[in-house]
């Protein structure tokens, strides 16, 4: 589409946009005297107005915003109380409306131009206009005192012809007392231009008895025919700015200008109010002002708690469109380059989307690249070629940057799971009538794609958990001299090569005996059974096991929690629990960083060979030589019991001088598992078991080591429970591997 | 009749720069060192305009400002005060005690008789 084009469908739009304010004006006017409140009326009318006159303002109009602009004075001074709602003012608005109108469809007709007959009809329409704002305050004011409004409209029609400012000034009533004189502020404005027109505005001044000499009661209309820039004007007014009001408006093409001003800004501004202080449109006193009272507002909703007033504090563009700082016109083709500003900006965005599925086969590639090297690596030792060595040695360095750089392109902050929650803990909190907040930490963590996409349901379970039963009704959280609204946190961190995801509340915490109760009411565990803290609140994640006193539609039907630790354990991670009674619950997930490959620690036991993932394994120590084969050892004056892998795989242990212990640590508690040999770090790519192998439990996978052979890879907390059960039945030997879940 | 402005700087400099300024765009300036020498120097005459530093020994600009406007002859006098980029209290303490102009310091002679033909047309 050509400019002159878009320009015509412009301007369609403007009469059209026209045509429909003011048949609301004459209907506003013709129900003015009836209302009761008319004030919103009142507005109403003086909007459209307004708007016709800065719109045809853009296409030059300039007539229109000739006429407009008396009517729009009037109707000010309607609004402002100064003159009060007649039927005579509505006799005399009501032509005012119908001669736009005639306006308007003069230029729907294509007559763009200034028709002489109808100026002067206006000109009589605009006279009997004028005679009530002449009327109302200038019979009491000092009469030398006139109030030209005929003059102010012929500086309108003036001032449009070129883009001049407009100039609107109401003077502080101490500028007097403050040594400021209106009169030399305008003498210094000639220093900047040349003050067209000067209208003094008296209307402020009251009869002559009251009148304090010593108060400023003035205010002018000063039309500048100056090069000078918005805020170079105002600056001749700074020492007055904050007991006065400054309006400096442009007109006419200025408007335009503005808009090609804010057309042609770089697209490096994507906030609104920048936008129009670069283009000079507004200056950054005025913006600050509208910002601050922008905040002054939201501020009040907030300490009032309404958030119906909070939502209807107005945007930044409305203030400043309201206090005049800027006109419509402006403020729109600031708001569309904003719009463009953010739809480019996304466009750049760094980042290109790659689909997953190369992305996996990506890593697939890498994990087998490892395993060949690893490959590689083995048999460059059986050579005496130091040269060889070395390159497999760059070459197993470079294999390990790659697995991390690869690895890294499938991480992803948390921050989006976790922000899904806002709304979660919003509706849930409503819900159930208790007040909840939700504290958002370490939402820029990273981790794998694939843990991301499974984390969310356990996560769900837990913070639906946490805010039924773990945080108290309001009045049960005063009565325990804790803040009314509860609060509920989602935290993650690294560490130590893994990632965790915390859930914590500020509610009542687990109750230790409430859940031994009901565990040996299940029959989890015998009555006479002794349990850390740990263990009895891991028995919460056993299947059917709820202590909810009542059953809510959230949760407490006693499914949930065992899911949660099943689809942790599914991503190789686990769970665990820290409460105090009354003070509140933290779930802690622990999770691998990748599912992919990891590093682990090999360890040989007879023939066969392991793989523990390194981030367990705290120490190794020897096993000492009197220990035979017992189920603890002394680690230091600490008791640590032991899980001898030849018994739990059955594997055929070397007769050994000595064994080794590889010291493990899961959720707080330390084993030693015993092996024959220790082999070292090792690259693990996780490989899944087959189907027929799902069931077996303590291992998580399996990986293929350099020389072709498959390790298994232990499952450690697994194990452990394996070691905690067998110590509670003081059973020596695991059950065997079976299908029972 | 040209107007008449007093400028009150303990630094010579300053007054010596200001005056040049001023006096170049066709004012008459009286100088005083300091706050009291402000007042004295006064002394019933007929000044436009007065501008004063904040920090001076003997009495500060606030305190000459508060003083000055007690007196009936300069109630309406506009006082121009020099305060320092880092002086935003200073300045607020200054428009409280009724100067409500100012110039940040350091600042061009140009500056300087921007501000004063803003307040008094030479």
């Amino acid at each position: 589409m050509s400019f002159d084009e878009e320009m015509k469908n412009a301007l369609k739009t403007f009469t059209l946009e026209s045509l429909e304010l003011l048949q609301d004006m004459e209907e506003h006017l013709l129900n003015l005297e009836d209302d009761e409140a008319p004030a919103e009326r009142i507005n109403a009318i003086f909007r459209a107005a307004h708007t016709i006159k800065g719109s045809s303002g853009v296409f030059g109009l300039t007539h229109i915003v000739a006429f407009t602009h008396v009517v729009e004075s009037v109707l000010d001074e309607l609004r402002g109380g100064r003159i009060g709602v007649g039927s005579e003012l509505v006799a005399a608005l009501l032509p005012c409306c119908d001669h736009i109108t005639l306006l308007v469809r003069n230029v729907v007709d294509g007559r763009t131009e200034e028709d002489a007959a109808l100026t002067a009809e206006g000109k009589q329409l605009l006279d009997e206009l004028n005679a009530f704002t002449q009327a109302a305050p200038a019979d009491k004011a000092v009469t030398e005192f006139k109030c030209p409004r005929e003059q102010l409209q012929k500086l309108e029609n003036d001032s449009v012809k070129d883009g001049n400012w407009h100039l609107s000034l109401r003077f502080g009533a101490d500028s007097f007392r403050d040594g400021m004189d209106p009169l030399s502020f305008v003498s210094y404005l000639r220093t900047l231009g040349d003050i067209v027109q000067l209208v003094t505005i008296c209307q402020a001044l009251p009869p002559a008895d009251e009148m304090d000499p010593e108060t400023c009661y003035l205010g002018f209309e000063i039309e500048l025919k100056s090069s000078a820039g918005k805020a170079e004007i105002e600056g001749v007014f700074e020492f007055v700015r904050e007991s006065s009001i400054i309006r400096i408006l442009p007109y006419g093409s200025g408007i335009g200008e503005f808009i090609e001003l804010i057309d042609e800004l770089p697209e490096n501004l994507s906030y609104l109010g920048e936008i129009l202080v670069a283009a000079g449109a507004i200056t950054r006193h005025e913006l600050d002002d509208a910002l601050h009272h922008q905040q002054n507002k939201m501020q009040t909703a907030r300490e009032q708690g309404n958030a119906e007033a909070e939502a209807a504090v107005p945007a930044l563009g409305e203030i400043l469109v309201k206090y005049q700082a800027v006109s419509e016109p402006v403020l729109n083709a600031a708001l569309e380059k904003q719009k463009q500003v953010k739809e480019k900006k996304n466009q750049e965005a760094q980042s290109i989307r790659v689909d997953a599925e190369r992305l996996d086969k990506l890593i697939d590639l890498i994990g087998e690249l490892v395993i060949a090297g690893a490959g590689v690596n083995l048999r460059s030792r059986l050579f005496a070629d130091e040269g060889l060595k070395e390159m497999t040695g760059e070459t197993m360095r470079l294999i390990e940057e790659v697995r991390d750089g690869a690895l890294q392109l499938r991480m992803v902050p948390i921050g989006t799971t976790f922000s899904r929650f806002q709304r979660v803990v919003r509706d849930v909190s409503k819900e159930l009538g208790k007040g909840i907040d939700l504290i958002v930490t370490g939402g820029d963590t990273e981790v794998d794609k694939s843990v991301v996409e499974k984390i969310g349901d356990p996560l769900m379970h837990l913070v639906r958990n946490a805010m039924d039963h773990g945080i108290e009704t309001a009045d049960v959280r005063l009565a325990c001299g804790k803040p009314a609204r509860g609060s509920l946190t989602l935290k993650a961190y690294h560490s130590s090569g893994s990632i965790v995801i915390e859930v914590s509340d500020d509610g009542g915490g687990l109750n230790r005996e409430r859940i031994l109760a009901k565990a040996v009411e299940r029959g989890l565990i015998q009555a006479h059974d002794v349990l850390s803290d740990h263990e009895v609140y891991a028995l919460i994640f056993e299947p059917g096991f709820s202590t909810a006193q009542t059953v809510s539609n959230l949760s407490g039907r006693g499914v949930g929690m065992d899911v949660v630790k099943r689809n942790v354990t599914a991503l190789r991670g686990n769970i665990e629990v820290d409460s105090r009674l009354g003070a509140g619950t933290t779930m802690r997930i622990h999770l691998p960083l990748t599912l992919a490959i990891i590093d682990g620690f090999l360890v040989g036991v007879g023939k066969a060979t392991f793989v523990i993932p390194l981030d367990r394994v705290i120490e190794c120590v020897a096993l000492p030589e009197d220990a035979g084969e017992r189920e603890y050892m002394d680690l230091r004056g600490e008791v640590l019991p032991l899980v001898w892998l030849s018994q739990v795989f059955d594997v055929e242990s070397h007769q050994q001088r000595r064994h080794n212990v590889v010291v493990v640590e899961h959720a707080g508690n330390k084993a030693g598992f015993v092996v024959d040999r220790l082999q070292g770090e090792f690259q693990t790519v996780i490989k899944p078991l087959g189907k027929l192998f799902t069931y077996i439990k303590g291992v998580a996978g399996s990986t293929i080591l350099g020389d072709g052979k498959v390790a298994l890879i232990v499952d450690v907390p697994t194990l452990f429970e394996f070691c905690e059960r067998a110590n509670r039945h003081a059973e020596h030997a695991l059950p065997a591997p079976s299908h029972a879940s | 009749m040209s107007k008449t402005i007093l400028v009150v700087d303990d630094a010579a400099s300053i007054r010596q720069v200001v005056g040049i300024a001023l006096k170049g765009a066709g004012y008459n300036v009286i100088e005083a060192v300091d706050g009291k020498d402000g007042l004295s120097k006064l002394n019933g005459e007929k000044v436009h305009l007065i501008i004063s530093d904040v920090n001076m020994p003997n009495m500060d600009g606030i305190t000459f400002v508060r003083e000055l406007k007690q007196l009936p002859a300069y109630k309406f006098t506009p006082v121009i005060m020099l305060t320092t980029e880092s002086q935003e209290a200073k300045k607020q303490e200054g428009q409280l005690a009724g100067a409500k102009a100012w110039v940040v310091k350091p600042f061009q002679p140009q500056q300087m008789l921007a501000a004063v033909s803003k307040l008094v047309m030479p």
